[in-house]
């Protein structure tokens, strides 16, 4: 058996604790997680603001507008996304696979 | 009757002129009155001949009048959501918000929010400053919705501020800045917009309710359909806890009448005005009768005897 070198032991073992850390760590998978519900949860809150917009009639639309200055940096990214949910299926699969 | 007086009904029944007449009265007696309406279909205008529009006008002594202008009132909010977001948003999609708001501007809904909100304005801002407030409303249907809407807004904002919170905390949650989030909550501007817009609804439905300020009239004819929708309309309204003490039966024939036709009629009115007996006996009941001329500020006086005794 060679020598390994201390120099590539350090670099193995470092590269060991990476993976093991993406592979176990519960934590970054959790807080990525929530990240997701977080988003979600932002463009449901905008569907229920802005539904008019897709055609879904809002008994308050009138009064939405005013926020509109402060959302309307989200409202085309939130459009596009809302627009592309295909399949509550495919959507909520995706929550669990990626 | 109390400090605000709504008068409703079916179309065509004489709100106008039972309103008109009723706030005459009120001026008569030295009340400094002002009449309202909400129906975007103006008819003041028409019984005292003259412009009114959305500003308070002075037809005579004590009494002032307004016609609220739904698109004028939601222009208004709209230019002023126009003007408060230059200072919010980036300049590059100024153009396409704008774009936006001017096609909300125009969408069906938007026109009664507006009535409403002008209505409520009206009320809070002027109550010092009359001795009563009379509205004339438009008929029944648009006024069961207007009435509603604290209720029902109330609830869809409380439903909105609870969404925004969570998904705030959400975020909390995943950033871990936990103290740099609290105070962005605490900052958000959509929730403080959010919030502000919900007192308003507290604070109308409050008013709308409040039996010792609020009075609501219902006028009708001696008529099968006037009588079968302020039945649904009393009963609708008990639901919102907006009750009816007094209508207004207007247009009664003459006692006397000749011919066939006419004698017919009167018969079929007797029937009608037995029901209404029967059916709202526990309301108080001012009868007008049907006059031979159109109804002008010279005849307000006339029909407003009806009236007499009443505070």
């Amino acid at each position: 058996m060679r020598v390994i070198k201390l120099k590539n032991k350090r670099e193995l073992i470092d590269n060991l604790k990476e993976f093991l850390k993406s592979a176990f760590d519960f934590k970054e998978n959790s807080r990525q997680r929530i990240r997701k519900e977080a988003y979600d949860e932002m463009d449901n809150f905008m569907l229920l603001c802005f539904g008019d917009l897709l055609g879904i009639p809002v008994p308050t639309a009138y009064y939405t507008l005013e926020l509109l200055p402060y959302l309307a940096e989200d409202l085309e990214g939130w459009e596009r996304r809302i627009m592309a949910r295909e399949s509550i299926y495919g959507d909520r699969w995706g929550d669990f696979c990626c | 009757m109390n400090k605000l007086v709504f008068f409703g009904g079916k179309g065509g029944v004489g709100k106008t002129t039972a309103s008109s007449a009723y706030a005459y009265h009120c001026t008569e007696k030295g009340e400094k009155t002002l009449l309202v309406s909400t129906d975007p279909a103006h008819s003041l205008c028409d019984i005292f001949e003259r412009k009114i529009g959305s500003r308070i006008t002075e037809i005579k002594e004590n009494l002032y009048a307004f016609e609220i202008d739904p698109e004028e009132e939601s222009k208004k909010y709209i230019n002023n959501i126009k003007k408060n977001m230059k200072d919010v948003v980036s300049p590059i999609i100024v153009k396409e918000i704008e774009r936006q708001l001017d096609a909300a501007a125009v969408s069906p809904g938007s026109d009664e929010s507006a009535v409403f909100d002008k209505l409520m304005e009206i009320i809070i801002d002027y109550q010092k400053d009359y001795d009563r407030i009379i509205i004339d409303t438009a008929p029944t249907g648009h006024t069961l919705r207007l009435l509603s809407l604290p209720e029902l807004l109330g609830g869809w904002m409380d439903k909105l501020i609870e969404k925004r919170k969570k998904a705030m905390e959400l975020y909390e949650m995943a950033t871990r800045e936990d103290k740099k989030m609290e105070s962005i909550i605490k900052k958000d501007p959509v929730l403080s917009k959010l919030n502000e817009r919900k007192r308003k609804m507290e604070k109308a439905r409050e008013i709308l309710t409040d039996g010792d300020l609020v009075s609501f009239v219902f006028v009708l004819n001696p008529e099968k359909l006037p009588i079968d929708e302020t039945k649904k309309a009393v009963t609708t309204l008990g639901k919102y806890n907006i009750h009816i003490k007094e209508l207004i039966i207007n247009r009664i024939l003459p006692i006397k009448t000749e011919g066939k036709f006419w004698e017919n009629r009167k018969k079929l009115e007797d029937k009608y005005m037995k029901e209404i007996e029967d059916v709202f006996s526990n309301k108080r009941l001012i009868k007008i009768p049907l006059i031979d001329e159109d109804v002008k500020m010279e005849n307000l006086k006339h029909i407003s005897k009806y009236f007499e005794g009443m505070n």
